[in-house]
């Protein structure tokens, strides 16, 4: 996860790298750290410390990882001769190593060659057959295809067998949210939730697809997880207040009539508009005409 | 820093002083012939305060605690990692070429 401290590292050194101040291995340490996809910066300034045979052989054991990141980088800028001269170093130095014969088969992803890609992959399964990286690159290769169905069932086998990995669950969720399959989406963030429950954006996700399904008791749950979504954001989360908002008033619009726990209700709901008026007043002046007016057509 | 600082050095100050004051009693002892049966009461005073004052600045000189609260300013979520085994490649930036001299010498 990025945190706060973590994001503003990131800022500043990125910062400092650009404008020429040095510091550019941090930086790559950092970004591989916290799994950033900042492909572009990593090529550039991975390429200028490989390209330095003294800066390379200060790095000791840590130069072949960099080889690894700048080889995957380079293929995510569509620099294929980069990509492939950095795998054949690495061919040299590790001949026969899966995860070497990993990025082979990345690249040829890369280049578009689907079935060999896919050869690739198969063979290496045959070889270990629980390597878990392999079986994500295939739902991601059936992904890149456009056949988003095909990537569900290769992820649905995957979570079968690891059933703990979090970011298969997430990519399965991302993907169901993209075919408007929110039901099963629900299902996705739920066991997220469970595995991390204190990441704030995943009970923000869950929140907004059942916001989405609609339905009394769908507003009344996903009210509940923007709640939760405050409470672990410090009330710094711009999405839950809002989330709070709509979910009221469309519950309010639902159960006219037959009116309970309306007090307390609308008391969470002003109290969210008050922090949203507080952080718009803050940070945003010139559009606070804007957020009153909204927050008037939701009759608060 | 500076205050907490000063408590520790007093509270070492008197630690070392309770010691003296115990290798002295024990002397004493030696001298009259009598059996140690215990350190006289101003000495474990002394041992009490300089712990409490010690403690204090263990807690106070080295620095600032961090927060471990998940919703505190810097603990705080902002982002989730990009989730990198799920890559692919053909995306939009493929239309967009990197500048032509970067290569692998």
């Amino acid at each position: 996860m990025v945190t706060r401290t973590e994001e503003e590292e990131v800022n500043r050194l990125e910062n400092q790298v650009e404008n020429g101040g040095g510091g550019a291995w941090e930086y790559l340490c950092l970004v591989h750290k916290l799994k950033l996809r900042r492909s572009d910066l990593v090529l550039k300034h991975g390429l200028s410390i490989l390209n330095d045979s003294k800066k390379r052989s200060a790095l000791g054991p840590e130069e072949w990882t960099l080889y690894e990141q700048v080889a995957v980088a380079a293929m995510d800028c569509q620099s294929l001769d980069v990509a492939k001269d950095c795998i054949k170093v690495l061919q040299k130095k590790f001949p026969g190593s899966k995860r070497v014969g990993r990025l082979e088969a990345m690249l040829l992803e890369a280049r578009g060659l689907w079935s060999e890609a896919e050869n690739a992959y198969s063979s290496l399964l045959e070889e270990n057959p629980f390597d878990q990286v392999v079986h994500k690159r295939r739902a991601a290769m059936a992904k890149a295809q456009g056949n988003t169905s095909a990537a569900i069932d290769w992820l649905n086998k995957y979570l079968d067998l690891f059933m703990a990995d979090h970011e298969a669950w997430r990519e399965l969720a991302e993907i169901y949210v993209s075919l408007q399959m929110y039901k099963q989406a629900a299902f996705c963030y739920e066991e997220l939730i469970l595995s991390q429950p204190t990441v704030p954006l995943y009970h923000l996700a869950y929140a907004d697809v059942l916001y989405t399904l609609g339905g009394l008791e769908n507003l009344q749950m996903a009210k509940k997880y923007y709640a939760s979504t405050i409470d672990l954001t410090g009330g710094k989360s711009t999405r839950a207040l809002f989330g709070i908002c709509l979910c009221t008033s469309a519950i309010a619009q639902l159960s006219k009539g037959r009116s309970k726990e309306d007090k307390e209700s609308s008391e969470l709901q002003s109290l969210s508009a008050m922090a949203l008026e507080k952080d718009y007043k803050q940070r945003a002046p010139s559009n606070l005409s804007v957020l009153s007016s909204t927050l008037r057509s939701l009759k608060i | 820093m500076g205050a907490g600082f000063l408590v520790g050095v007093i509270g070492v100050l008197i630690l070392s002083h309770a010691a003296y004051s115990t290798v002295q009693y024990r002397a004493l002892l030696k001298i009259t012939e009598e059996e140690f049966s215990g350190p006289p009461i101003n000495v474990v005073m002394e041992l009490i305060v300089s712990l409490v004052l010690c403690l204090w600045a263990a807690l106070a000189a080295p620095g600032k605690f961090k927060s471990i609260h998940p919703q505190s300013e810097e603990n705080r979520v902002v982002a989730l990692p990009a989730n990198l085994d799920f890559m692919i490649f053909n995306h939009r930036g493929k239309i967009f070429p990197l500048e032509a001299d970067l290569k692998l010498k």
